[in-house]
């Protein structure tokens, strides 16, 4: 531990310091006269002189600018030590649990086989959970499907029951609920958590629950041993109460792990009983991105006046899997249907991103925007409004920036996919 | 002559035959539903409506004018001693001479008609209506000729088989038409419905200079009954007056020539419109119609009975989704039809019973229900828009002079900049007002226009009881449509909030203000401005001087555009109309807009939010387009202290 | 989006059952019919006008609570002429009566929404039901395409507006998503005509229930990117930061490919290139 936090943090050597202050003691040449690289800065030249080589003196600042060195050798040294360790890929402290008492079970969505976001926000909780009961607890990660993700220890994983026979691939929540509850038998787990989310935490969660008659605590967001607030009626209230079993938990409920490493050592679960299935999974349909609706989409293409090309709009839109809206003119003159519409007489849209193309942004238009993240505009005009309202504007031709744009998605696309990294959510 | 007894015969029989057709014809009035009208003073009253009323209408174009008083008091007064002379055999040759000369009228008047008739304007209808001014003729001619012995100009008798034969088959045709065609379904029957339409008119408060225009409120106690019907589904659903009123139709297409929507190639069609309901309340198909049909729309596939659904079969549901409720047919309408009423009436069941209302309408009345206002935001975030206004509350200060109805453009960034120009215009001139916060709710007008008049008296009623408990002597507001609603909507309900209270349309109120001398106002030089009366302040409301003359004290000379006034063209935002969206070829903004372009103003003055909105959609370049209000503020004089 | 098929073609005369609860507007929070209940309602009706044209098949909408609710008249002007409620206290758990009336019952698809939109909301009732009558249950469903031989082809809605298919065998629960078609408009007239066939059963209160308070949803702060500062300069270098939200990057004299460019990055760092 204590090697690892030197390259970290500054310390001070009093003994060094000691030495500097004193040019009686008899290492006091040997310290003054050692540069950043470690040479000597101080040379007796041919002459007899004393000849100080100014490229020994001071270090290198953490901006990339030389800096003199007041403290001599001593800063200089544990400035070369933290210049090293930024380069470094920080090695965080292990936390170890040997014979836990007990296991807190989260059950992770695992999106295209990686912990998501809310995953590790849930792994984080159940670690608070963990060490709000008395003894030794680890937490467990119950994981189903082919698993692709590296970092279950520094996510927080103590222990990790992977479950990737061919039975649980694609959605088989009778499958998986098998399994569950042999790890509800073979545990006896104190917590059960899950994301309540639409990936299948949330499906999985409840049907546990039913199975095992626990009330569980939805859309839960702030949790300790004793209560919790979960969101009720629609997200409109809070309910306070006390913390069940089994919790589904609300996005950032909790920090995630970020200080300390953990073992995910691999535990093994007895034979699962193979569930006569009465769900069948027939695989994914193919949508097209224009069936979702305008309100619901989280990422919209829209157009405008300004367009002239309407091909490549669509075009567009599908390479960049956005949902097309449009403003009030480009529907007026027939170039989109009017469903399309997004304003305040139209849709009133909350996407994350609202890409607009050569809509100047009439005041109906802003106010069906008003609550999109981040808007980015393409537009001749630098003056519109939209293009004050946008985190990111470009000015210029919008049939180019499309080209140029939709050649960046597809290389980024294909990289992707050989990567074999295509998410299937 | 020879046949002595054969031309009495032939009018007896004309008129025996009359009298049938008017039985049959009332009796297809009378399946409709009860209204209650005094027929007594209604009938008593009809000539007197006829004179100033109906004629103060047709008066709008002289030519016609003329030419039906020829035509018509030609052929009344024709009528009258035709069965004097010819029927009872009075002798007398003054009658004679005065039938004769009635006749000359009516001859001189038809030939006008038969001019009018060679190069129609595509307004009017064809078809048997092309065959009423030779009737006319005929009709005029053959009974003078008849009439001649009866003067002493001839003696009796003169003529012999041919001429008798001749004068018959002319006598046959011409009382075919004007008095057989008259009860049985000819172009005639105009002068029979159309009278007894002035008699029994379901708004008797429109005669004499009056204005009825808030629309009637629906019996929700249907609602609970089996068998009930909310708005009309069948043709008897009508009134019986109303039915009535559909047969009134002179098809002059007058209401064609000003529909916004029909401009706009929507598939409406007022007079059509009509004419369906006549073929609904008559039983049959509008194969006969010989008019412009609904645009995008062949005729011929319309059928209908007293009976049957009217929206299955008669007509689309598009076509009632089309109109603007602007009234622009209505004011034309020289029979005074109520097209709105009908349209109305018929969504309301569209609406109310089988919820097909289009578009984002029903989202739309949802929103109302559940949060009071069309675009359902929440309803405490409606003073919002005034968070840096420091508006006093009626909730706090219980009395004022003067209650500030801020309507649903609260919520509207482009309408909130009207309402602080308002605002600050009555901060200059020290008025004493109030605002009802978040105890205001929507007005009700877009629900009711789409025809969920539930939600509107539940709206209304709610206002009432808020409005109640306070003390004010004006309201004011910037909307026209919630004008209207409380001027003239809100009386149904049997609460006395707005007893005695007056009813203000912001410019109306300024123009108060300004008059005064409450506002001191610098002279405006913009460049040329011309101004659009909205629908909902103009034509329903019969203010069409203050706004002018707001725009006149600031020394702005008017360009007047070709439609202004009461022949104003509407935004194309009433009614629903933008909620509904029915596709047409054009967009009635767009052709507002031309409007405004052919006088070469650089700026439109509005007085209605909604006009606002409308045509500020319009792709620019364009003129700029600012709120009475907004004009005023900026050339509001500030005061040295 | 599917093709209207054929939904019982062999003749079967399906019984659905559609349950609703009294919903809740997020802005006003007035009573109202519930989103996803309406939905669920809506199929219901779509699966009986396409099914069996003879007219065998049957939809009972199903509430358990109080009948008086006007919410109830929400569904009802659908064009119900009826709604079946169980009459019970508002706070009982309806799960044990709503249940025992489905053993009885015994229709082939029970359709829920996803979540009720007051109360607990924790979406539970539709898997409750299923554990107590023992049959599978599909969470949020888009669609019915078909039944046909006893077994219903669904789909479910997926993130994003992603789809699954899946086959699944009667009887069955679905719980529909947001993403199921829109209910139809509801009515005034049919809403105040439609019939509440009561049906008063016993329940017991809900308990733990009674031991929760409620307050209304506070705001939950974003989670903040938490710079873990381990000296002074980058302590003061975090807290120093210009925060991103100050005004909008303009692009103007750079090419076309640079600004894609700068496009296609922001893009990135939200996720939204999938």
């Amino acid at each position: 531990m204590t090697d690892q936090n030197s390259f970290d943090v500054l310390r001070r050597d009093p003994r060094a310091e000691r030495i500097i202050r004193n040019r009686l003691h008899p290492l006091h040449d040997t310290y003054i006269n050692t540069g950043a690289g470690g040479e000597l800065t101080e040379v007796r030249g041919p002459s007899g002189l004393l000849r100080k080589n100014p490229h020994n003196v001071g270090f290198i600042g953490p901006n990339g600018i030389k800096r003199i060195d007041r403290l001599k050798g001593n800063a200089a040294a544990s400035g070369k030590g933290r210049r090293s360790s930024a380069a470094q890929e920080t090695l965080l402290p292990l936390h170890q649990v040997e014979n836990p008492d007990f296991y807190v079970v989260v059950v992770p969505d695992m999106v295209g086989g990686r912990l998501t976001g809310q995953d590790k926000d849930v792994i984080g909780q159940a670690h608070k959970l963990a060490v709000g009961i008395e003894g030794n607890g680890a937490v467990l990660a119950v994981c189903f499907g082919q698993s692709k993700e590296e970092h279950f220890d520094t996510a927080g994983v103590d222990r990790l029951l992977l479950l990737d026979d061919d039975s649980y691939e694609g959605y088989c929540p009778e499958q998986r609920l098998a399994a569950l509850v042999q790890v509800e038998s073979a545990y006896k787990p104190p917590f059960w958590l899950f994301p309540d989310s639409v990936n299948g935490g949330s499906d999985l969660g409840s049907r546990l629950a039913a199975r095992i008659g626990e009330r569980p605590a939805a859309q839960a967001w702030q949790v300790d041993n004793q209560t919790s607030i979960c969101r009720g009626a629609a997200g409109t209230i809070d309910i306070t109460r006390t913390t069940p079993r089994l919790l589904l938990l609300a996005e950032e409920c909790a920090d995630q792990i970020d200080e300390t490493r953990h073992e995910a050592l691999p535990v093994e679960l007895g034979a699962v009983p193979t569930v006569i299935a009465k769900l069948q999974d027939q695989g994914q349909v193919a949508v097209d991105p224009n069936a979702i609706s305008l309100a619901e989409a989280e990422f919209i293409l829209a157009a405008g006046n300004g367009i002239h090309n309407w091909d490549q709009f669509h075009t567009a839109a599908s390479i960049l899997g956005a949902t097309e809206g449009a403003s009030r003119v480009a529907v007026d003159d027939g170039f989109m249907p009017r469903v399309r519409q997004v304003g305040a007489t139209g849709t009133w849209v909350t996407a994350r991103v609202y890409l607009a193309v050569g809509i100047s942004g009439a005041i109906q238009h802003m106010q069906g925007i008003g609550q999109c993240d981040k808007v980015i505009a393409i537009n001749t005009d630098a003056g519109c409004d939209m293009v004050k309202r946008a985190a990111l504007s470009t000015i210029g031709d919008s049939q180019e920036i499309l080209n140029e744009l939709m050649t960046l998605v597809q290389q980024f696309r294909t990289q992707q996919s050989e990567g074999g990294d295509q998410d299937a959510a | 002559m020879i046949f002595e007894w054969l031309h009495p015969f032939l009018i007896v029989t004309a008129l025996v035959l009359m009298v049938i057709g008017a039985v049959r014809r009332v009796n297809l009035w009378r399946a409709g539903q009860s209204d209650q009208i005094d027929l007594i003073a209604g009938l008593m009253a009809m000539p007197g409506r006829y004179l100033h009323d109906l004629h103060d209408i047709v008066e709008r174009d002289k030519y016609m004018s003329k030419t039906h008083a020829a035509t018509g008091g030609g052929f009344v007064l024709s009528a009258v001693l035709i069965i004097l002379v010819h029927l009872l055999g009075i002798d007398s040759q003054i009658l004679a001479w005065a039938l004769m000369a009635s006749l000359a009228l009516m001859f001189v008047g038809a030939l006008f008609v038969f001019k009018r008739r060679l190069n129609p304007p595509s307004r009017i209808s064809k078809g048997p209506w092309m065959r009423l001014p030779k009737s006319l003729l005929a009709f005029a001619c053959a009974f003078f000729v008849l009439t001649l012995p009866a003067a002493g100009v001839l003696p009796e008798g003169t003529g012999g088989v041919l001429l008798t034969l001749v004068l018959t088959g002319l006598i046959i045709w011409g009382m075919g038409e004007l008095f057989f065609g008259m009860t049985w379904g000819g172009p005639m029957k105009h002068a029979f419905a159309g009278a007894l339409h002035l008699a029994f008119h379901r708004r008797q408060d429109r005669f004499g200079a009056g204005r009825s225009t808030g629309l009637k409120p629906v019996d929700l106690s249907l609602a609970h009954e089996v068998g009930g019907v909310l708005g009309v589904a069948k043709p008897t659903d009508f009134k019986w007056n109303q039915l009535l009123g559909f047969d009134a139709c002179v098809q002059c297409g007058k209401c064609e020539a000003v529909c916004p929507a029909f401009a706009a190639g929507q598939p409406l069609n007022p007079k059509k419109l009509i004419q369906d309901m006549v073929v609904g309340l008559a039983g049959g198909t509008d194969a006969n119609y010989a008019g412009s049909a609904y645009p995008g729309k062949d005729v011929g596939n319309a059928k209908g009975g007293p009976n049957q659904i009217i929206t299955e079969g008669l007509l689309d549901p598009e076509t009632l989704w089309s109109c603007t409720t602007c009234r622009a047919c209505v004011e034309e309408c020289p029979m005074m039809i109520e097209h709105v009423d009908a349209i109305v009436d018929m969504r309301r069941y569209l609406t109310m019973e089988k919820g097909q209302t289009p578009n984002k309408g029903a989202e739309v009345l949802d929103n109302i229900i559940a949060t009071d206002n069309p675009n359902g935001y929440a309803p405490a975030s409606r003073t919002n828009w005034a968070a840096d206004q420091n508006l006093p509350l009626m909730r706090d200060v219980k009395e004022a002079e003067v209650l500030f109805w801020v309507s649903d453009g609260a919520f509207d960034m482009r309408s909130q900049r009207i309402l602080r120009a308002f605002v600050k215009l009555m901060k200059a001139a020290n008025v004493d007002f109030a605002v009802l916060g978040d105890e205001e709710l929507d007005c009700g007008d877009v629900a009711r226009r789409l025809g969920d008049d539930a939600t509107f008296q539940s709206l209304a009623t709610r206002n009432l009881a808020v409005l109640s408990q306070y003390k004010f002597s004006k309201i004011v507001t910037t909307d026209p449509h919630a004008y209207h609603c409380l001027r003239n909507e809100y009386n149904d309900f049997g609460s006395d909030a707005l007893n005695g209270v007056e009813v203000l349309h912001h410019t109306s109120f300024l123009n108060e203000l300004v008059q005064q001398g409450s506002l001191k106002l610098n002279s405006f030089s913009g460049g040329k401005v011309t101004y659009h009366d909205p629908c909902y302040l103009g034509r329903y409301n019969g203010e069409y001087e203050a706004p002018r003359e707001l725009l006149r004290s600031m020394g702005i000379e008017i360009a007047e555009m070709e439609r202004s006034g009461f022949r104003s063209r509407c935004c194309g935002g009433g009614g629903g109309a933008p909620v509904t969206d029915i596709p047409g070829e054009r967009r009635i903004a767009d052709m507002r807009m031309e409007d405004v372009n052919s006088t070469g103003a650089e700026l439109v003055a509005v007085g209605c939010q909604q006009c606002t909105a409308m045509l500020e959609g319009v792709v620019e370049p364009r003129p700029q387009v600012k709120d009475i209000a907004e004009i005023l503020v900026d050339q509001l004089a500030e005061e040295l202290h | 989006m599917q093709p209207k098929q054929s939904i019982a073609a062999t003749g079967n005369n399906l019984k659905i059952v559609s349950l609703i609860s009294v919903g809740k507007h997020p802005q006003s929070g007035r009573v109202r019919r519930a989103d996803q209940d309406s939905r669920a309602v809506e199929l219901g009706m779509k699966l009986l006008d396409s099914g069996n044209p003879t007219g065998g098949d049957s939809l009972v909408v199903l509430h358990a609570g109080d009948p008086k609710e006007p919410g109830l008249r929400g569904y009802a002007g659908m064009g119900l002429n009826s709604v079946q409620v169980l009459e019970l206290d508002p706070a009982a758990d309806a799960v044990a009566p709503l249940g025992e009336y489905l053993q009885q019952f015994a229709p082939d698809i029970v359709l829920t929404g996803v979540r009720a939109e007051g109360g607990e909301s924790s979406g539970m009732v539709p898997y409750q039901l299923a554990e107590k009558l023992g049959w599978p249950i599909v969470p949020r469903v888009a669609d019915i395409i078909s039944v046909e031989a006893g077994v219903a082809e669904v789909l479910q809605a997926l993130p994003r507006g992603q789809r699954r298919s899946l086959k699944i065998r009667l009887p069955f629960i679905a719980s529909i998503d947001s993403a199921a078609q829109d209910a139809r408009q509801s009515a005034y007239g049919p809403a105040s005509r439609a019939m509440m066939d009561i049906e008063i059963v016993d329940s017991s209160t809900d308990q733990l229930r009674e031991n929760w308070s409620e307050a209304p949803a506070k705001k939950r702060p974003k989670r903040l990117k938490v710079i873990k500062a381990k000296t002074a300069a980058e302590r003061f270098k975090a807290a120093t930061a210009k925060s991103q939200s100050e005004g909008g990057k303009v692009m103007q004299n750079e090419s076309a490919a640079e600004q894609a460019q700068a496009i296609f990055d922001l893009l990135l760092e939200e996720g939204v290139l999938r």
